[in-house]
């Protein structure tokens, strides 16, 4: 049984009167990959903030590697989480290497360790060294998303949080990119926690999927489990729907 | 970020910082002509006795003065004594005495009458009063059919051609028209009798006599010195000086004086060195007259707009961050921002004296609104995601404000600190008003002499400085822009 480094307990989040999150229960298993996926809505990027401080439960409680997380214990723990967000969230005034080192100097790393790093992780990411030096405007989709890992990645953190990273990017790079991911993930070991609205990336992803809909967690477990076991026909409805290319034969 | 900000800081030591050098003695004047000359007088007769004077000159009205005398801004002013008694002390029948002990209540003194009145009086064409026999104001009765044309406010006012013509008994009708055309009005005969005041240049240049007011229907205006009581102690040559002065000059002579600076254009310095026997200083040219004031005016523009900065800035940054207390300071320095600017001045008087310090604390008050708005714009226009991924990333509040959230608001903010100087250049115009100096004092000068020129040599240099301004915060501000920034903007 893996221990759970998140733990939501009785969450609940309110957004003028209508619940965004009701009275949620969750764990999220160390080390693992679990993807959050549901419809527009259902509160899983809710929920994804409320991991890293960016919201806050107006009921119960988050836990964070057994610490309740709190405001000022905050800064320490968001520096063992690692956060990107669609396009990669970067700043547009910094370059690269900018972007990616700006935490690193600002806790006093040495030029030398932070040169190293961004070496390491630029080969872990397939990020051409050449871009270090360019600016956000200047990168590509596809190569923006590997800025945002490559800054979350800086500090190594033991956790990663991805919401809807792939979500901006053409089919063929969001597929290459896929692939990349679920290898990296495995390779580094660390628990990553996804937003998806896409059910055959998560499947791709994740060990674990967490499946919301208006704001309660309906079934946790792995695709297999949701498909064959569906706790209601709404996890079977959003399970199945995908077309295909026999669809359309 | 922080190196331009040390750099104003730097700036602003090194404007203030020189310390003044020890003066003797300062005098005031009021704005115009005839105090100016007076003012100047008192400077050469001080440099003929060997006190060295500074002259303040055209600080503003009666109460400018008056206020700058009892705070000890200035040491002594000229002043009238119709003026200080009704105006000033408000008691218009004082004796001598009684003025005398009321001054010395507020620490001041008086001088005897410097040998002049300038009061309300008629005048008439040399030729045609001695044509008529007329020298006085009674005179007057005996020829009915004598046009009057008298000045619209005169002819109104109760102490004016209402009060005159009972106390006198004038038979004759008197239309109104504009002061300055009255005298072209005696020249062509068009009118025979007009108000004047008894030392108006224009009196001997048209070749005019002052009717003599027999019933001393006018008020006393005799033209004095007053004086703060301490120069006893701190400076007594220069009480001396003033003492001097008194029953020195007779109305003829004023008028001379009067007409030498209005009529033919001569410096009052000059003017007031002739009059006194010494040698005028060097009137300074043009062009070096030019780069003083624009290093008056850059001095108010600059450190104004640098106090503004470290206070508009940090204001800024609260309203972004507690919108609720923001809401109530951009409300407030918006209500400053829409006080009439040459109130604010004024206001300033009482808090800070006169001269350069009031001026920069109203243009300070001005320049903090542009400011806070706009550094409160440019970080609450950061698109959230951004100020998202900067908190998540675990970046401390103090990393986040100047690496991240000050430099994608730069552009924005800087747009702000640019509409404050514009504007402060415009404004500080008027800080001539308080004895501040810079681009505004020959453009008040050039209006009280009537003198176009002398408006321009303040207004064109004020006009480019705005322009050269604006482009520098423009260049400035491109080369302050992050390149990423604007590769952003052009994609």
């Amino acid at each position: 049984m893996p221990m759970s480094i998140f733990s939501l307990q009785r969450v609940t989040r309110r957004y003028g009167s209508a619940e965004a999150l009701d009275a949620v229960d969750l764990e999220i298993d160390q080390g693992r990959t679990t993807a959050l996926i549901g419809p527009s809505g259902a509160g899983k990027s809710s929920v994804l903030r409320m991991l890293i401080g960016l919201e806050w439960p107006d009921a119960g409680e988050v836990r964070f590697d057994g610490q309740p997380l709190e405001r000022d214990t905050l800064l320490a723990q968001r520096r063992r989480i690692g956060y990107v967000i669609q396009e990669g969230g970067l700043f547009p005034h910094l370059s690269v290497r900018d972007n990616a080192a700006l935490l690193a100097r600002t806790l006093g790393w040495s030029k030398d360790r932070i040169a190293q790093r961004l070496e390491e992780l630029a080969a872990l990411c397939q990020l051409p060294p050449d871009l270090l030096a360019r600016f956000p405007a200047e990168l590509s989709g596809g190569q923006r998303q590997r800025v945002g890992l490559v800054r979350a990645l800086m500090l190594d953190p033991p956790v990663l949080l991805l919401d809807e990273p792939l979500g901006a990017l053409d089919p063929i790079v969001r597929h290459e990119l896929q692939t990349q991911m679920r290898t990296l993930f495995a390779q580094l070991g660390k628990t990553v926690v996804l937003v998806t609205h896409d059910v055959a990336e998560a499947a791709y992803l994740a060990d674990t999927l967490v499946l919301m809909r208006d704001g309660r967690v309906l079934q946790q477990g792995t695709a297999r489990d949701l498909v064959d076991t569906p706790v209601d026909e709404f996890v079977t409805a959003f399970m199945t729907a995908q077309r295909t290319l026999e669809d359309a034969a | 970020m922080r190196r331009v900000l040390w750099g104003w800081v730097l700036l602003l030591t090194a404007l203030v910082g020189p310390a003044r050098a020890a003066e003797q003695a300062t005098v005031g004047s009021k704005n115009f002509t005839e105090a100016v000359i007076l003012g100047e007088i008192a400077v050469a007769q001080g440099r003929k006795a060997g006190v060295e004077v500074t002259h303040k000159r055209q600080l503003g009205g009666t109460r400018i003065l008056w206020r700058a005398l009892e705070e000890g801004d200035i040491d002594a002013y000229a002043e009238y004594t119709g003026t200080l008694k009704q105006e000033l002390l408000q008691q218009p029948d004082a004796s001598d005495a009684q003025v005398a002990a009321a001054l010395a209540r507020r620490g001041l003194g008086i001088t005897r009458s410097l040998g002049f009145q300038n009061t309300y009086a008629f005048g008439m064409r040399q030729t045609r009063a001695q044509a008529l026999g007329i020298r006085t104001l009674s005179d007057l009765t005996a020829h009915p059919s004598l046009k009057l044309g008298l000045s619209n406010e005169f002819l109104q006012r109760a102490d004016g051609w209402p009060g005159v013509r009972k106390a006198y008994g004038l038979p004759q009708q008197a239309n109104g028209l504009d002061h300055d055309l009255a005298y072209r009005a005696l020249q062509s005969g068009a009118i025979d009798v007009t108000d004047l005041y008894s030392t108006d240049a224009e009196i001997p240049y048209y070749h005019l006599v002052v009717l003599d007011d027999d019933r001393h229907f006018f008020p006393d205006y005799q033209a004095v010195f007053l004086y703060r009581l301490d120069l006893a102690q701190r400076a007594p040559e220069f009480l001396q000086v003033l003492k001097k002065l008194q029953g020195r000059i007779d109305a003829d002579t004023m008028r001379h004086l009067n007409a030498q600076v209005k009529l033919e254009h001569h410096g009052e310095a000059q003017v007031a060195a002739q009059f006194v026997g010494v040698t005028a200083p060097q009137g300074s040219g043009r062009a070096a007259r030019i780069l003083r004031r624009t290093g008056e005016h850059l001095a108010l523009v600059g450190i104004s707009l640098g106090c503004a900065l470290l206070v508009a800035l940090p204001l800024g940054v609260f309203a972004a961050r507690r919108p609720r207390l923001g809401q109530i300071v951009l409300s407030l320095t918006g209500v400053l921002q829409t006080l009439p600017s040459l109130a604010v001045f004024v206001f300033m008087i009482p808090l800070f004296g006169i001269g350069a310090r009031p001026a920069i604390a109203a243009l300070f008050l001005y320049s903090l609104l542009p400011i806070v708005r706009n550094t409160h714009a440019g970080l609450t226009g950061i698109p959230r995601d951004l100020r998202e991924t900067a908190a998540a990333l675990g970046l401390p509040p103090r990393t986040r404000l100047w690496r991240v959230e000050l430099p994608l608001a730069l552009r924005t903010l800087l747009a702000g600190v640019k509409t404050a100087a514009v504007i402060n250049v415009g404004t500080a115009t008027l800080g001539a008003l308080i004895g501040a100096g810079g681009y505004g004092q020959p453009i008040l000068t050039g209006i009280r002499l009537d003198n176009l020129g002398m408006i321009l040599e303040g207004a064109v240099p004020a006009a480019v400085l705005a322009l050269v301004v604006q482009g520098g915060f423009e260049v400035f501000e491109r080369v302050m822009t992050p390149r990423g920034l604007r590769l952003a903007a052009r994609a």
